[in-house]
């Protein structure tokens, strides 16, 4: 455990001191995420409806993407692509640590630091919009939407991880990710609530886990999902299975491992 | 200066060609980036027919007119990568390394040489007919399409151009202070992201803000205004001389910084 404490330690002051660009993306994506406040605002002045969500549900939705991105959505798989194709992660072979539960650990620091940052430009926001954002009445609701958040930021590294370890097959593949990545996050409705997709692809979504990632902890928090306790359960197996799927597959990726470079 | 205009114009064509054979050597990039562009255009485009499916318009626009914008923005992308916007990406690493000083002795104006030296046809090219895509599907389902409307959508892309063009000098002007570009790049990505949605869902500090401050409300609506019938005379004056005032600050601004940059390694 003490070897994981020093990981996140090391890496914690390693965000601190890249501060600058994490600032940027996340001032970035609050540029973006203004910019669908006033579109959302817009249609609902036109009197315009989207689905069930009246204009403060959406503002509200929004509001907790942008601290859902930072907090939960993982992005480390560019750096194990990185290490696996340039070597640097024949390292690990000879150091007594697990490849998975280390990068597990660099996420968390990287996501709790993220987080730290995020909940004050979230708190200003929330202050601006104050009138605009629906908040939960009863603790209840607030304890589901902490639990979702926590299962949703593993979810969301596991399959980040796996994303990350396809390196040890596939050489030259950051386009592919970067699709596979963004076809997640839209499947997982980062970009447009899930229930405004038409029936089919709703269909598709809530079969797939990926909504456990953004649009389940939303619709709890929103109050439009009062009995998660089905969710939990499907999102802790998927968790569960998906553990033992990369243990496997980096088992069988080391045993692939060429070192190139090294 | 008919001279110059010559001279530039044969450094570029040989600019081009020559960048343009070293991206042909790698054929299988140039597939992957065309597969990754038509991929991030159809999200948009996804994006934008689900929140049609819902409702009938956004800012007064309609889905057939907003596939206008969306695909303005694609091209306006490719023009800028076309001319100049490569370099930009490409500057941190001169100014890191010191090799910028090659640039500085150049026998050329060090900003065009920047720009010319990484033009690039295929770098963004899906994007590009992706754009021309969108703006023919667009245009083809409109109900008062007129012909007469394209060469001033033309001139009006580029005007926006232009706009793209100011903002990048200004905010790529910082790297001979923060000696890396990757942020400042990231900004001017983000820049562009927003340009997609119709100016017309701003209202008060958010329109200034997008106007003034950041342009990029101007970037793609105003030429999609014009091939849409939205002939609207303050726009396009709006627009004009938001072209010109960033042009002109993005060009003192560039030559000021250039006073910074101090030589690294020699």
């Amino acid at each position: 455990m003490q070897k994981y404490w020093t990981v996140f330690r090391v890496n914690w002051q390693n965000a601190l001191q890249y501060r600058g660009p994490t600032l940027i993306s996340i001032l970035g994506n609050l540029m973006h995420i203004s910019v669908l406040l006033y579109l959302w605002n817009a249609i609902y002045k036109d009197e315009q409806r989207l689905g069930n969500y009246s204009l403060s549900d959406l503002i509200t939705y929004y509001v907790l993407q942008l601290l859902i991105n930072g907090m939960v959505l993982s992005y480390i798989s560019w750096q194990i692509g990185t290490e696996i194709r340039e070597g640097s992660f024949s390292n690990f072979l000879v150091r007594p640590i697990n490849y998975l539960h280390y990068w597990f650990t660099i996420n968390l620091s990287g996501k709790l630091f993220e987080g730290l940052l995020i909940s004050v430009v979230g708190l200003i926001m929330v202050g601006l919009l104050i009138d605009h954002i629906a908040l939960p009445s009863d603790a209840v609701t607030m304890v589901h939407f902490a639990l979702a958040m926590m299962l949703a930021g593993i979810l969301a590294f596991e399959f980040d991880f796996a994303i990350g370890i396809l390196a040890f097959w596939l050489v030259q593949i950051d386009s592919f990710k970067y699709m596979l990545q963004y076809g997640m996050f839209f499947l997982a409705g980062a970009l447009l609530p899930l229930d405004l997709f038409p029936a089919l692809f709703q269909q598709i979504a809530h079969a797939l886990p990926f909504r456990f990632m953004v649009y389940f902890p939303i619709q709890i928090f929103l109050g439009k999902e009062t009995q998660p306790y089905e969710g939990f359960a499907i999102a802790s197996i998927w968790i569960i299975a998906l553990y033992v799927v990369l243990r496997f597959g980096l088992k069988r990726g080391i045993a692939r491992y060429e070192a190139v470079g090294k | 200066m008919q001279n110059t205009l010559w001279r530039y114009f044969a450094l570029y064509r040989s600019f081009f060609s020559h960048n343009l054979k070293n991206e042909m050597i790698y054929r299988a990039n140039f597939a992957i980036n065309i597969g990754l562009d038509v991929f991030f255009t159809m999200v948009n485009v996804i994006f934008f027919a689900i929140l049609y499916g819902n409702i009938e318009t956004v800012g007064g626009w309609t889905f057939h007119q907003t596939l206008i914008i969306v695909g303005s923005v694609g091209i306006i992308r490719e023009l800028a990568y076309l001319t100049f916007r490569k370099g930009f990406l490409e500057l941190g690493e001169y100014v890191r390394t010191g090799r910028f000083d090659v640039m500085l002795t150049a026998p050329m104006n060090t900003a065009a040489h920047l720009a010319f030296r990484h033009v690039s046809l295929t770098e963004s090219l899906g994007e590009g007919l992706m754009g021309l895509v969108l703006v023919g599907y667009g245009f083809a389902h409109l109900d008062a399409a007129t012909w007469i409307s394209i060469p001033f959508y033309c001139l009006m892309l580029i005007n926006s151009l232009v706009i793209y063009y100011g903002f990048c000098l200004m905010v790529s002007s910082l790297v001979f202070w923060l000696i890396k570009s990757q942020e400042l790049n990231t900004m001017i990505y983000y820049f562009m992201n927003t340009a997609r949605y119709p100016r017309d869902i701003y209202h008060g500090l958010g329109k200034t803000f997008f106007t003034f401050l950041i342009p990029s409300s101007l970037i793609a609506t105003t030429p999609a205004a014009i091939l849409t019938g939205r002939i609207d005379a303050t726009l396009i004056a709006l627009s004009v001389s938001v072209a010109f005032v960033f042009l002109t600050l993005g060009l003192f601004t560039w030559t000021k910084s250039l006073n910074h940059y101090s030589s690294a390694s020699s």
